[in-house]
């Protein structure tokens, strides 16, 4: 007979469909095939190779929008919002392939170039530029991990012109 | 020992970046996984979901069988679609596995997508491996799926203690408690 007192939890337990699906209903354990993990991992670092080629493209469409930012200031709001949105794609990814400062550079142009009242000076486009000259040096020196002396002189000096441009506006 | 085979999985893979979609649903088709449906972000993959419940013959498949979303998006980020997903009356499955890609590895984040129900996390850097892992565990360790008036998600408990260690004070023939089975 049904209770009336109020339920407080329910578990819920189903029949393992996923298993029945991709090994049967056979006992023992199964296992990825090794073969298909070698070739998954050949063409993860397959793709993982062509990851400075689109990080190069991306800088290439980032510059264009830079252009744009000095040629036309009316068009400076659309154009941040432009470059906001490819760096958002490019900092998820850079760790994983190797390029860590990638990521690192595209998360603070990301940080700065989210929308926030007021003008977006020269000084603010003048600091995108710093981050695309960051991001180009670690490319085209294939700095992978944390680039040593020359990461670090590249993170600082990146570092030091946030804070000159920031300071002055 | 058998392998597995991913042929009839149906994985929807939400991800805003083009380049990660690519690369993820390239490898999990490598790995064997028969159909991937990659979409950009919570939004669409609300809207798929949607269409999979309603017009299933149309989009070409019955049930989604794993969700792996990243977190970090926009419009609708993957805590949102999870939230959707566990909670909302649309949902067409509110069960079904949901894998959180993400760089937030912070406690309190963790914590966060646990609490919304999150099946199983996968940190950023990921290797082929880390997939393979989340799979299998996926498939061999289903955990019940609690619900309470906070929460409703897979058990957050993974380990199975021995009495004297268990705290849960609840078991199925407690008062209050109520066991479904299908």
């Amino acid at each position: 007979m049904a209770s009336n007192k109020p339920v407080i939890v329910r578990f819920y337990r189903f029949q393992n469909r996923l298993k029945e699906k991709t090994v049967g209903l056979a006992p023992g354990n199964a296992a990825i095939s090794p073969e298909a993990l070698e070739k998954a991992e050949q063409a993860l670092s397959k793709m993982s190779e062509d990851y400075p080629d689109w990080v190069s493209s991306i800088v290439v469409k980032l510059q264009e929008q830079h252009g744009r930012c000095v040629d036309s200031p009316e068009m400076r709001r659309e154009c941040f919002e432009e470059i906001n949105h490819m760096a958002h794609d490019m900092k998820g990814q850079g760790g994983t392939f190797g390029y860590p400062l990638i990521t690192n550079f595209a998360d603070s142009l990301y940080g700065f170039t989210i929308q926030r009242p007021g003008e977006i000076t020269d000084n603010q486009i003048e600091l995108v530029k710093g981050h695309l000259d960051a991001m180009r040096a670690v490319i085209r020196g294939r700095v992978s991990g944390s680039g040593g002396e020359i990461g670090q002189s590249l993170t600082d000096g990146l570092a030091q012109a946030i804070e000159k441009y920031e300071t002055e506006d | 020992m058998s392998n597995y085979d991913f042929d009839r999985v149906n994985i929807l893979l939400v991800e805003d970046s083009q380049f990660m979609r690519s690369l993820l649903a390239n490898s999990l088709k490598v790995l064997g996984v028969g159909n991937v449906f990659p979409v950009e972000h919570g939004g669409d993959a609300i809207h798929f979901l949607n269409r999979v419940k309603n017009e299933p013959m149309k989009v070409g498949v019955q049930q989604i069988d794993i969700v792996i979303s990243n977190w970090d998006m926009h419009p609708i980020d993957g805590l949102m679609l999870l939230r959707w997903i566990r909670r909302h009356k649309d949902s067409p499955d509110r069960f079904v596995p949901f894998v959180m890609i993400t760089s937030y590895t912070e406690p309190e984040r963790i914590v966060q997508a646990r609490e919304m129900g999150v099946t199983d996390i996968l940190a950023k850097p990921f290797t082929i491996n880390n997939i393979g892992e989340k799979l299998i565990s996926i498939i061999e360790r289903p955990r019940q799926f609690v619900h309470t008036k906070e929460f409703f998600g897979p058990d957050r408990r993974r380990q199975k203690f021995p009495p004297q260690v268990e705290r849960r004070i609840l078991t199925d023939k407690s008062e209050g408690v109520e066991v479904i089975r299908g």
